[in-house]
């Protein structure tokens, strides 16, 4: 997997497991070891798609949301 | 000082617009109140950090440490209470800018205080703790480097340490399985309420009545010689020891009734504010030596005795019932005499809770981390009924409410006890409260909990009538024989333990150490009964080994630690002489707090599901995967997740799961005793626990790997997983009986701002509520800030300090808690009603 | 030896003999308030930072 900050690159276990980021979802939050930032990975496929930065949501809506006006969320 | 006129109603509806509640209290509240709610230091950890500019205090410390090693040859209590006269009468007491009610834990606004004597690691953690010691930091440390080398060896928990069986002690020290200390020292001290808070006596009308008590037992002592004479001897040095502590608190109140005096007669220049100091001072020179007489008496009776109690024991819990207790006072003062205005009283009443807010306390890094952004979980009772059964509400209930709103604390929280009686005027006061997204009150159920007090521990129903919290969710009552006078935290159980040692022939790969009982290798298991019965005997020995702990704590506290001023103010005590930790005469009121239940029940359930239903999975490719944290098995994970059953979907599959495992650990519940003889029931729900011992819990079956939160406690389903609305949550958690399968169960909703607005809002929610208590679930509560609020607040903390979440059994400002707890709640389901 | 009896902050009490208070005024980032803390007033108050005479 590669870093989208760094570009550093090694196996997913390299990159320390933070938490998930929905345990009903395949993305999870992990931390490069060269960089230190932290990235959403799609363990699925293996993939770091983005960093991390405070108030972002990369798990999208929370669940329930869907069932809500859209003002609601 | 009145409330300041909205300078426009504009600003006000644009603010209600945006859910801005914290700007519309603030422009809302008099000026006094302004003024003292910014004028506190948080104490709550920052995610488990102390902010800046928090000390601890080295005053109090040094003062008690000096006394107790100068009254080395008295027994413990007496010992305990000459240090804590010595502490009382020194320590440096300050008055408050525009404050009226007084007393603090510590010598300055911005101090932690330190419990010496309760256990040396924690003593060693604060010695280490970066940015707390005062300046000069070298001094500081050389004087806490004094104090620790004295007490190690003697805390509470090292003496309790060396007669705790080997192995339960290295166990329970591994902190895998339960936390806390079986000591009174950090215990959640009940009170006996309906003795000294009624409004019948002082301190001076309990000490004539011990003085009695020693009069008659000094009599027997020179009388006929007999086995019955020699328990006397000890319950004098007792008395002696009850009575100098109580003298001590009224010189300690007097100390504040000088300050005030010396205030008005010599700094002052305002004459409203001079008059304050004066009536302080009259008030402090009154309580807690006689009867309160009207409602700032009372305020100031009862805060008193916390922070003494604080002075005695580290209380991490603040059992409490204010309305019922002063609100005879309210309604005198207000209603009837009218010697105070409403807005008078509404500065008392924000300032009673704002005293509260900025009490703290020293606590280990796992107790800042399992309660981020507090100091102790308290929870203050409001509501419920009298001990005839009637409508306990009055007018104090909704001033509470209403001034909450005002001020915003996270710390004191309400939890409401609702019973069918209950006014819609006063069920729009909470729900006002939880628009304005403080988290609280939370909903208890009181028919249910009174009968679920009376089926457990036996009380009277006279007696259960008279429930408070004694932490986060447990009931207790105020009475003679019902209260208990210290709970201890140890008899705390890390739950999904229990499963994770069931897979696991009792091995902690976490920990790396055998921590169960050998149950069998899970590979073999053939069927889910195999399964179930390891699961059944791991639960059966972690629940032993920390009840065992706790009870001997229990058992041996009155010699370990002593509590001469709670029993002072116990009725229990006072009468037989013995300190109020004795069990002698006390009914018994013990629980389980059960941290990270439903994962428990979850992974139960995909394991009987995926493996041996389907047959999906073996059990050797399920503990292979979980072995390696689910590392390479994602698509195996996801089955587990979402390709079985889940709670909180009204699914009798998982459910009957939850069911079965709760009626088994309420059976072993009734096996083990308490140091009275009576039940240990469990109540599940977790603090902020989920989160602390995301590190410390392995990879599950419910398609948990370490390092994730645990679900948000109690019987809430796990965040997310709760997909057919709010409607099958309920009924999911009305299949449990609240009475008989457990003490308490928490249970987290999220619901959506939006849709709550207005009066439309109000009767939804109404509606809900009815179908809560008609399922006949014990507790509910709610948090109302949208996604849009939360992520605002991570992306920029400044602008969003005042913003509350509800986190399990208590607030916390959202700011103050850790990443991986903010995500957590707002991954939980928002759910539309 | 400047005493503490000698100092602007000293107070007497009346109902206790031989015993007096130090009050002193505080601001803190946050807060204002008095403090007071007893001491003796024949104590040696030649190194105290606060002592202003009387």
């Amino acid at each position: 997997m590669k870093c989208t900050e760094c570009s550093y690159e090694a196996p997913v276990p390299s990159f320390r497991y933070l938490y998930n980021v929905r345990i009903d979802a395949s993305l999870t939050l992990r931390q490069c070891p060269q960089c230190q930032v932290r990235l959403v990975v799609d363990e699925l496929a293996g993939e770091a798609t983005q960093r991390l930065d405070d108030g972002d949501a990369p798990w999208g809506k929370s669940a329930g949301i869907e069932g809500l006006a859209e003002d609601a969320i | 000082m009145s409330a300041e006129p909205a300078k426009n109603d504009v600003s006000f509806q644009e603010h209600e617009e945006k859910q801005e509640w914290w700007w519309i209290a603030e422009k809302r509240r008099s000026k006094r109140l302004d003024y003292l709610r910014k004028a506190v230091w948080k104490k709550g950890a920052l995610g488990g950090n102390y902010a800046p500019g928090i000390k601890v205090d080295l005053d109090g410390p040094k003062l008690f440490t000096d006394m107790w090693r100068f009254w080395k040859f008295d027994p413990v209590m007496m010992r305990r209470a000459k240090s804590l006269a010595h502490v009382l009468d020194n320590i440096p007491i300050f008055i408050t800018d525009h404050s009226q009610i007084m007393g603090y834990w510590g010598s300055a606004p911005h101090t932690i205080s330190w419990r010496v004597d309760g256990a040396s690691m924690v003593n060693e953690e604060l010695y280490n703790e970066p940015g707390v010691m005062p300046e000069p930091e070298e001094e500081s440390l050389r004087k806490v480097a004094e104090i620790n080398d004295y007490w190690a060896g003697q805390t509470a928990v090292d003496k309790l340490a060396r007669i705790l069986d080997p192995e339960d002690a290295v166990k329970f020290l591994s902190g895998a399985i339960g936390w806390g200390a079986p000591t009174s020292a950090y215990g959640y001290s009940g009170k006996n309420y309906e003795y000294f808070l009624k409004g019948e006596r002082g301190f001076e009308d309990i000490i004539a009545d011990i003085e009695k008590n020693i009069e008659e037992a000094e009599e027997k002592c020179v009388g006929t010689p007999g086995p019955d004479i020699l328990p006397i001897y000890d319950r004098i040095q007792n008395w002696d020891a009850m009575i100098t502590v109580l003298e001590a608190a009224i010189r300690f109140a007097k100390r504040y009734a000088r300050l005030a005096r010396t205030l008005a007669e010599n700094f002052e220049t305002d004459e409203k504010r001079r008059e304050e100091l004066l009536r302080v001072a009259e008030t402090c020179e009154r309580v807690p030596a006689k009867a309160p007489r009207n409602l700032q008496e009372s305020f100031q009776l009862d805060h008193f005795v916390q922070i003494l109690s604080r002075f005695e024991a580290s209380e991490g819990a603040w059992p409490a019932r204010p309305d019922y207790y002063h609100g005879p006072f309210y309604e005198k003062d207000v209603l009837v005499d009218k010697t105070l205005t409403e807005e008078e009283a509404t500065d008392l009443v924000g300032e009673f809770m704002i005293r509260v807010y900025e009490v703290g306390g020293f606590g280990p890094r796992w107790a800042r981390e399992g309660m981020q952004g507090i100091t102790g979980t308290w929870v203050w009772t409001i509501g419920g009924v009298k001990p005839d059964g009637s409508d306990a509400c009055n007018a104090l209930t909704t001033a509470f409410l209403r001034t909450s709103r005002l001020i915003r604390v996270s710390n004191p929280t309400f939890a409401f006890r609702w019973h069918p009686k209950v006014k819609d005027e006063v069920m729009r006061e909470c729900f006002e409260c939880i628009r304005h997204g403080l988290g609280y009150p939370s909903f208890r159920n009181d028919p249910i909990l009174v009968a679920n007090c009376m089926n457990w521990h036996g009380h009277p129903i006279e007696e259960a009538r008279t429930w408070v919290h004694q932490a986060c969710m447990s009931p207790c009552p105020t009475t003679k024989h019902g209260v208990q006078p210290f709970r201890m935290a140890s008899a705390t159980a890390n739950c999904s333990k229990m499963v994770e040692y069931a897979l696991h022939n009792g091995y902690d790969h976490v920990v790396g150490m055998q921590m169960g009982p050998l149950t069998g290798d899970a590979r073999t298991f053939t069927d889910f009964e195999q399964l179930f019965e390891a699961w059944t005997r791991q639960m059966q020995w972690l629940l032993s080994l920390l009840v065992r702990t706790v009870n001997l704590g229990r058992y041996k506290d009155p010699e370990f630690y002593g509590r001469p001023f709670l029993s002072g103010i116990t009725e229990r005590a006072v009468e037989s002489g013995l300190d109020a930790v004795s069990p002698v005469g006390e009914r018994g009121n013990c629980w389980i707090t059960a941290f990270t239940w439903v994962e428990n029940v979850d992974s139960l359930a995909a394991v009987k599901k995926l493996v041996f239903d389907d047959k999906k999975y073996t059990m050797e490719q399920l503990i292979n995967a979980l072995e390696s944290n689910w590392d390479g098995c994602e698509q195996m994970r996801l089955d587990f997740v979402n390709k079985a059953p889940k709670w909180g979907n009204d699914d009798d599959y998982v459910d009957d799961i939850m069911l079965r495992c709760l009626r088994t650990m309420a059976i072993h519940s009734r096996v083990m005793r308490c140091t009275s003889n009576n039940t240990w029931p469990a109540a599940p729900q977790n603090v902020s626990g989920n989160i602390h011992y995301s590190s410390v819990v392995g990879a599950l079956p419910n398609g948990r790997r370490l390092g994730d939160a645990l679900y948000d406690g109690g019987i809430s389903p796990g965040p997310g997983l709760d997909k057919k609305g709010p409607t099958a949550v309920l009924k999911s958690c009305g299949k449990i009986d609240h009475v008989s399968d457990g003490r308490a169960f928490l249970l987290n909703q999220r619901l959506s701002p939006t849709q709550m607005a207005g009066e439309k809002g109000y009767q939804l929610w109404r509606a809900y509520m009815r179908t809560w208590a008609d399922l006949g679930l014990d507790h509910i509560q709610f948090n109302m800030v949208s996604d849009k609020t939360l992520r605002a607040a991570q992306r920029d903390p400044e602008k969003y300090q005042e913003v509350i979440v509800r986190v399990a059994g208590y607030s916390a400002h959202f700011v103050d808690i850790s990443r991986k707890t903010q995500d957590n709640i707002i991954q939980r389901t928002v759910h539309g009603l | 030896m400047s005493t503490c009896s000698e100092c602007k902050s000293f107070f007497s009490r009346e109902d206790e003999q031989g015993k007096g208070d130090c009050v002193l005024r505080v601001v803190d980032p946050r807060q204002a308030y008095y403090k007071t803390r007893p001491v003796n007033p024949d104590g040696d108050a030649s190194g105290c930072e606060s002592f202003q005479k009387k």
